[in-house]
């Protein structure tokens, strides 16, 4: 163990050696370590922020698809009403339409049985009085007994 | 036999000893020149000087400690500035991804350590504790191996890789710390208020003691340490080297290999363990030097 001149020239080559790391080394490294971790902190960020506008779209599209489910049923509810009074429309026309079936085929009805009640009054009037004819024989006259004959033909 | 003790106890110690010497160019007093220390390299003919190692002053300098530093610091910095300058803020290559957890290692002992200011903590911390950990991965090194290559590649006979276990380097790196130590003190409390932090409140000169001696502790810990597994590793190597001297001696073999391999896998911890020591009271000491109390 002896000291001697090498002591300096150590010491200067240290001092080189930490100027060169201080200039050439150290910055550098500090700088390119600085820039990565700020990269990846942005690039987190930016991977949270698209997640969160992520979700929002979820959210929007859920809120979109449930109007368009709510809107489809109201739409199906409206048709489904639309379609009963159709059919109960329908169903009202029919009825009236029977009824006046009804009716006429009941006017018919009456008609012809007017008709054949007619037609056997005119009848029974006229075996009436040639019943009468034949009971009386002679002298009565159809059209002088013809009041007396109506009156009865009115009364059957 | 006591004789063939002598000797080998002689060998021995020389062994260590030419461990324990680093390559040194220096001022020599009795021919009044520079040159190497005698006897230590053959690769540049003249510049033998006459003196020894033991004899040069305090202007010598140990070319292998320098040489290996800054080798060893050209590797280290020179691969996290070319990586720096080829990041790039993408998805990172696997040498990035390295340099990025290296330095997010150091950045956040420093930012959990440190509340000041000051730019230069980080680098300080960065580069004390990277160079110190190259410097002691050296020691993991076999210890023949650098006299080895010494020898036959450049004839120089002496050649320590471990810059570590030389005080000046951790001294250096100490006291570089204690200048910026002082000068966030006066910056922070005012030239009056550390002088008298240092000499009156509240033990009087207590203080001062204090302070020189953690930071020359801070040098000492480093280099104790170090130097101290390399010593283990030369007695260790011991044992390998009775192999070539007597038949009932190379019973040491497995021994040795057994102590060296289980000794260098504890000693990854220290090496590590000591750079990170250091970074971290550098932070400490800075902290305390640069915020109120």
């Amino acid at each position: 163990m002896n000291i001697n001149a090498t002591f300096f020239a150590e010491l200067l080559a240290f001092c080189i050696f930490v100027f060169i790391t201080y200039r050439y080394i150290w910055p550098s490294m500090e700088n390119l370590l600085e820039d990565r971790r700020k990269e990846i902190s942005d690039g987190l960020e930016a991977a949270s922020q698209s997640q969160r506008k992520l979700e929002e779209a979820n959210k929007e599209s859920a809120t979109i698809l449930d109007g368009a489910k709510s809107e489809a049923s109201s739409l199906i509810n409206q048709a489904n009403s639309r379609a009963d009074q159709i059919v109960d429309e329908a169903k009202e026309q029919a009825v009236e339409e029977a009824k006046k079936i009804k009716l006429s085929a009941e006017a018919d009805i009456e008609q012809s049985a007017n008709k054949a009640k007619d037609g056997l009054r005119d009848e029974v009037a006229a075996l009436v009085i040639a019943g009468a004819q034949k009971i009386l024989d002679k002298e009565i006259n159809a059209k002088a007994n013809k009041d007396i004959i109506d009156s009865l033909i009115k009364k059957i | 036999m006591a004789k063939e003790n002598a000797q080998n106890l002689i060998e021995t110690s020389d062994y260590i000893g030419h461990h324990l010497v680093n390559l040194t160019f220096g001022w020599c007093e009795k021919t009044s020149s520079w040159g190497f220390a005698n006897h230590q390299q053959e690769f540049f003919k003249g510049l033998d000087s006459a003196c020894k190692v033991s004899e040069m002053g305090f202007w010598s300098f140990h070319l292998d400690t320098i040489f290996m530093s800054i080798l060893l610091g050209a590797v280290v910095f020179g691969f996290f500035g070319l990586v720096n300058r080829a990041a790039k803020k993408g998805v990172p290559s696997k040498l990035q991804n390295f340099a990025e957890f290296v330095h997010e290692f150091i950045a956040s002992a420093v930012n959990s350590g440190y509340h000041g200011t000051s730019k230069i903590v980080g680098p300080l911390a960065f580069a004390s504790c990277l160079w110190i950990i190259s410097w002691n991965l050296m020691d993991l090194l076999p210890v023949e191996m650098a006299s080895f290559f010494g020898h036959f590649g450049g004839g120089f006979n002496y050649f320590k890789i471990l810059p570590t276990a030389d005080l000046n380097a951790p001294l250096a790196l100490a006291i570089v710390v204690m200048i910026l130590v002082t000068y966030y003190s006066v910056k922070t409390h005012g030239a009056g208020g550390f002088l008298k932090e240092l000499f009156i409140v509240p033990l009087g000169p207590l203080e001062f003691i204090s302070y020189v001696s953690k930071h020359v502790a801070l040098a000492l810990r480093l280099y104790g340490n170090l130097f101290a597994g390399e010593m283990i590793f030369i007695l260790i190597a011991i044992m390998f080297g009775q192999f070539a001297m007597s038949f009932s001696q190379t019973l040491w073999f497995l021994p040795g290999l057994i102590l060296n391999l289980s000794w260098a896998l504890f000693h990854i911890l220290i090496v590590a363990l000591q750079a990170y020591i250091f970074m971290m009271l550098t932070i400490a000491y800075l902290n305390l030097a640069s915020t109120k109390h």
